[in-house]
């Protein structure tokens, strides 16, 4: 049974998978199906206005290319804000588990 | 943060592009989804209804798509604005009357803005203006009076306090040679370094040399770019060339920058040293001529540290020449002081004024809105009700605010454009010396600042109101009966009160100065102006070097000039009231006690011809005026005025008594007694608010002087004898000018425009405000009267007299103007303070103008609610009790 989403992570799974190579959106929804083992599941959808968000803010940017097969695919890749602020965020988001995992642990 | 708006931005105005790439990217990712599953073995129908579940509404994605790329803010804006242009659309009434006092608003301040900024804070065209200081004499006698040059080279070897200084002296040519007729151009001879002290550089060839400071330099020239470009066809090939001035040839080295200006009108600059020759001025310490200094303050120093330096130069000179600096001081201002001197407090109070016109205009507007509030009362309820936040509401009734003030803004600019132009015109061209007075950037920026300024004005208030209230309560209000509540009447009441005491404040200003100017002009000139026209000759070329040939030019003029039809008299002097031509000097009466060197009695000195007293209606006290045979040979003669003759002869009789010009110590062997023929009334030389001077009249025929006003007074309207005269002028010589055209009502009118400006300015403000105030109150009292119909209505049924209730009404009115006219008094007391200055024998607190404006508005005011008061008469009470 794959897991929702918790709130505001995905942003960061988009900024994770943009910083190997820059992708399209059916891209990065198959990536992040591939890496997670099919254990996330998101909502196909939502996947567009986060990505436009984050375009907005000017963390990643998109170009129109060429696709594996040939189709016109609009590409995002990782700005150079847009790294500093994977950083950020996966720092943030380790040390959230950290501490949920050590008050599950703490009780009986 | 600019990457943010720039992609709303896109979002926004290409929203096209941009929705077909949205749509674009979401098809390829479905496509490749579909291929996938049916790669997968999924049949087609069954991959897309997958793709569809997996993917979620199409539609609302769209629109989270374009929530995130966040388009929403802008279009939101867009969307208020079309609604807001709509709402204003269906209520033109309310929409014209406000556009209408915005406009009007708006158009003033920016007028009044562009006048101020030409005049008063265009930077000059100097380097570094706020070092650069104009230097004068100061006697105890007149006050600022010109500078020496052997003064000013004095004063340049002894300070220190100076980066540089530079003499400037006004001259005057005519320049004849040209195509076209002779005409007088005006100008300076400077020190060689005037132009880099100044910062200045010829736009076209070189600046002056140092060496030609040295009396008898060669006559060379730099033109105004303005004479060049008329003149001389802009010819960039015009240095070498030579131009005639005062029948002789100057060589052209260079143009000034179109730019430049200075204190009066330069069409040429010549070097000093030019000028120097053949000039006693040059040379002799007692002749101020029309020479001022201007310096350059050396790097870290300061204006008080210069004149203290200064100061202590003047007194040691006055030590060493008391023949001719005795008492003489120095005075210091700052350039740009001197180029406003005239006119810096005018403006300044016309700026503070016509805020007040823009406060009452927004107040007008304000009370517009809140009255329409009432009516849109259901509708703002409304959208409450069904989820409108407050902050929506408010940025939409902002909206419509900013609607009206930018088209009101814009039809202001419009107005100002007609505006700045009259009020420019009211002020002489030697006071604007070169400022030019337009609609420009620094006044759209200003424009564009109270544009913003007004709409939050206006539109916050009736904005914030309108969604203050509960929607609960508006709704249990019902339809029909929907009222004002009492914070809304409260607040309406204040405007209208607010409006009414500015109203009167501006009133207050325009009364004090109506008053003032009145009692100015009421100013006995000593003279009749009715009817006469001056002209400026100046007889400076060669053949006028000899003596005959002076006398005879004039003489010849007078004579041809008498018998032009229309004519009834015709004089020469060489200054006349109120134009502050002047010649002054010592001189000693015979048998008076030798006073010390600058304390000899200091007359203004008239050379005239006989007509004089009769052209301007000088009256003759005692004695006689001149004849025809007080001429070169006959005894010297002279008049003095009412002053001279009370002050340095009491009850005696001057009639027969003598003076000498100059001092004893100047020993004229044997003196030249000059005898007093005759005493005449004071005239107005400088300002009629000014008191008279001493003067002295001489006869141009023992006096000569090649420089003379002709005074002409005509049985019809003077400016049509002008052409006539310039005839006769040139049938005696045609390549003399006459420039300097006046009528003496011209003269008297420009004697006093800055009283005038004010006034005229002021009046209108005050009419405007007026006006405003009385719409103000119409308002509130229509209002009023409709929604209490209802009960009067019922108080008629019950008994009420007619007049009972008009009076019930016209009360209310009452209540407001009342207050406000309180408040208005009062501030008027602290504010007219402000135009002190500008006042004449009028007191800051003159009764009879508070009284008068008071009634005036106060008639005002009861006319305005008169008109809608009367309306209750017209009810029927049966009527208004079926209504309900």
């Amino acid at each position: 049974m794959a897991i929702d989403l918790p709130q505001g992570t995905l942003d960061l799974l988009i900024l994770r998978t943009l910083a190997l190579e820059p992708q399209h959106g059916w891209g990065i929804s198959e990536r992040l199906q591939q890496t997670s083992s099919d254990q996330l599941r998101i909502q196909q959808g939502s996947l567009y206005p986060a990505l436009h968000r984050l375009e907005r803010r000017g963390w990643i940017k998109a170009r129109w290319g060429a696709s594996e097969n040939n189709r016109r695919a609009k590409y995002y890749e990782l700005t150079k804000t847009g790294r500093r602020q994977l950083e950020l965020e996966k720092d943030a988001w380790q040390r959230l588990t950290a501490a949920v995992a050590q008050v599950l642990a703490d009780l009986p | 943060m600019i990457a943010d708006l720039l992609f709303r931005v896109r979002a926004l105005f290409r929203r096209g592009a941009v929705e077909a790439e949205m749509e674009d990217e979401l098809r390829f990712h479905r496509e490749r989804q579909l291929a996938k599953l049916v790669n997968s073995g999924m049949s087609a129908a069954e991959a897309r209804r997958r793709v569809q579940m997996d993917f979620g509404g199409l539609d609302q994605v769209r629109e989270e798509c374009r929530d995130a790329r966040g388009a929403r803010l802008i279009e939101i804006a867009a969307q208020d604005l079309r609604y807001g242009f709509r709402v204003l659309r269906k209520s033109p009434g309310f929409t014209v009357v406000a556009l209408l006092t915005l406009a009007i608003g708006i158009g003033a301040n920016t007028a009044i803005f562009s006048v101020l900024y030409g005049v008063l804070l265009r930077p000059l065209p100097y380097s570094d203006a706020s070092r650069l200081i104009v230097m004068n004499e100061t006697t105890p006698k007149v006050g600022l009076v010109s500078v020496s040059i052997p003064n000013f080279l004095d004063w340049r070897a002894q300070s220190h306090s100076f980066a540089g200084m530079a003499a400037v002296n006004d001259v005057g040519f005519n320049l004849s040679g040209l195509n076209g007729p002779p005409e007088n151009v005006t100008g300076e001879a400077v020190s060689p370094n005037f132009l880099s002290l100044l910062g200045a550089h010829p736009f076209l060839g070189r600046d002056f040399y140092p060496a030609e400071e040295k009396p008898g330099a060669a006559p060379v020239v730099l033109l105004s770019y303005q004479l060049w470009q008329s003149h001389f066809g802009a010819d960039r090939n015009v240095m070498g060339r030579t131009v005639t001035l005062d029948g002789r040839a100057f060589t052209i080295i260079g143009v000034l920058p179109p730019e430049f200006r200075w204190l009066q009108k330069v069409d040429v600059l010549e070097p000093i040293g030019t000028w120097a020759a053949g000039n006693s001025g040059y040379s002799e310490r007692g002749e101020r001529g029309d020479t001022v200094v201007i310096g350059r303050l050396a790097a870290g120093v300061s204006l008080a540290r210069a004149r203290a330096e200064m100061e202590g130069i003047a007194s040691r000179l006055a030590t060493a020449w008391p023949a001719t600096n005795d008492q003489c001081g120095v005075a210091l201002q700052p350039v740009r002081d001197v180029f406003v001197s005239g006119i810096r407090e005018s403006l300044m109070v016309l700026f503070r004024a016509v805020t007040f016109v823009l406060l009452i205009a927004c107040a007008n507007v304000a009370n517009l809105f809140l009255m329409r509030g009432v009516n849109r009362a259901r509708e703002m309820t409304l959208r409450v009700a069904i989820g409108a936040s407050r902050r929506r509401i408010v940025a939409q009734m902002l909206a419509e605010s900013f609607i009206l003030t930018i088209f009101g803004g814009l039809a202001g600019i419009a107005l100002a454009a007609a505006a700045v132009q009259g009020i420019a015109a009211l002020i002489p061209a030697d006071v604007l010396a070169g400022a030019t007075v337009e609609l420009n950037g620094p006044a759209f920026l200003f424009t564009a600042t109270v544009v913003i300024l007004a709409a939050f004005l206006f539109g916050m208030l009736p904005a914030l109101n309108a969604t203050r209230t509960g929607a609960h309560a508006k709704l249990r209000e019902g339809g029909r009966t929907s009222s004002m509540g009492g914070g809304q009447s409260r607040w309406r009441s204040a405007l209208v009160m607010a409006e009414v005491s500015m109203a009167l404040v501006l009133l207050v200003g325009a009364g004090l100065m109506m008053k003032s100017l009145y009692r100015l002009l009421s100013v006995d000139p000593g003279i009749r102006t009715e009817r006469v026209v001056t002209m400026q000759l100046s007889l400076r070329t060669a053949q006028y070097d000899k003596n005959p040939a002076i006398l005879n030019f004039w003489q010849g003029l007078l004579d041809r000039v008498r018998v032009l039809p229309g004519v009834q008299a015709v004089a020469l002097a060489s200054g006349v009231p109120l134009m502050d031509d002047h010649w002054r000097t010592d001189i000693l009466i015979e048998g008076m006690a030798l006073p010390k060197p600058g304390s000899f009695p200091h007359p203004d000195v008239h050379i005239v011809s006989p007509g004089y007293f009769d052209a301007l209606g000088v009256r003759l006290l005692r004695g006689r005026v001149f004849t025809g045979t007080d001429n070169e040979t006959s005894p010297r003669v002279a008049l003095i005025n009412a002053r001279l003759a009370r002050e340095y002869f009491g009850t005696a009789d001057p009639v027969g008594r003598r003076f000498m010009f100059g001092h004893e110590s100047s020993k004229q062997h044997p003196p030249r007694w000059v005898t007093i023929e005759g005493v005449v009334g004071d005239t107005k030389m400088y300002g009629l608010e000014n008191p008279s001077r001493l003067e002295v009249y001489i006869p141009f025929r023992q006096l000569v002087t090649g420089s003379m006003r002709l005074v002409v007074k005509s049985a019809v309207d003077p400016a049509a004898l002008v052409p006539a005269v310039r005839r006769a002028v040139a049938s005696i010589d045609k390549d003399q000018p006459v420039f300097g055209v006046v009528t003496m009502q011209q003269v008297v009118r420009e004697s006093v425009f800055a009283r005038r400006i004010t006034f005229i300015v002021l009046g209108w403000f005050s009419a405007i405000a007026l006006l405003l105030a009385a719409i103000g109150i119409y308002g509130v009292i229509s209002y009023s009267v409709a929604q209490r119909t209802q009960e009067i209505g019922i108080r008629m049924a019950l008994g009420a007299r007619p007049g009972a209730v008009l009076r019930l009404i016209m009360g209310e009115g009452a209540k407001l103007v009342g207050a406000g006219v309180v408040i208005g008094l009062v501030a008027s007391l602290g504010l007219s303070r402000l135009i002190g200055s500008l006042l004449f024998s009028t007191s800051a607190a003159d009764p009879g103008a508070f009284a008068a404006v008071t009634a005036t508005l106060v008639l005002i005011a009861a006319v305005a609610s008169a008109i809608p008061a009367r309306r209750t008469l017209r009810v029927d009470p049966m009527a208004t009790l079926r209504w309900e």
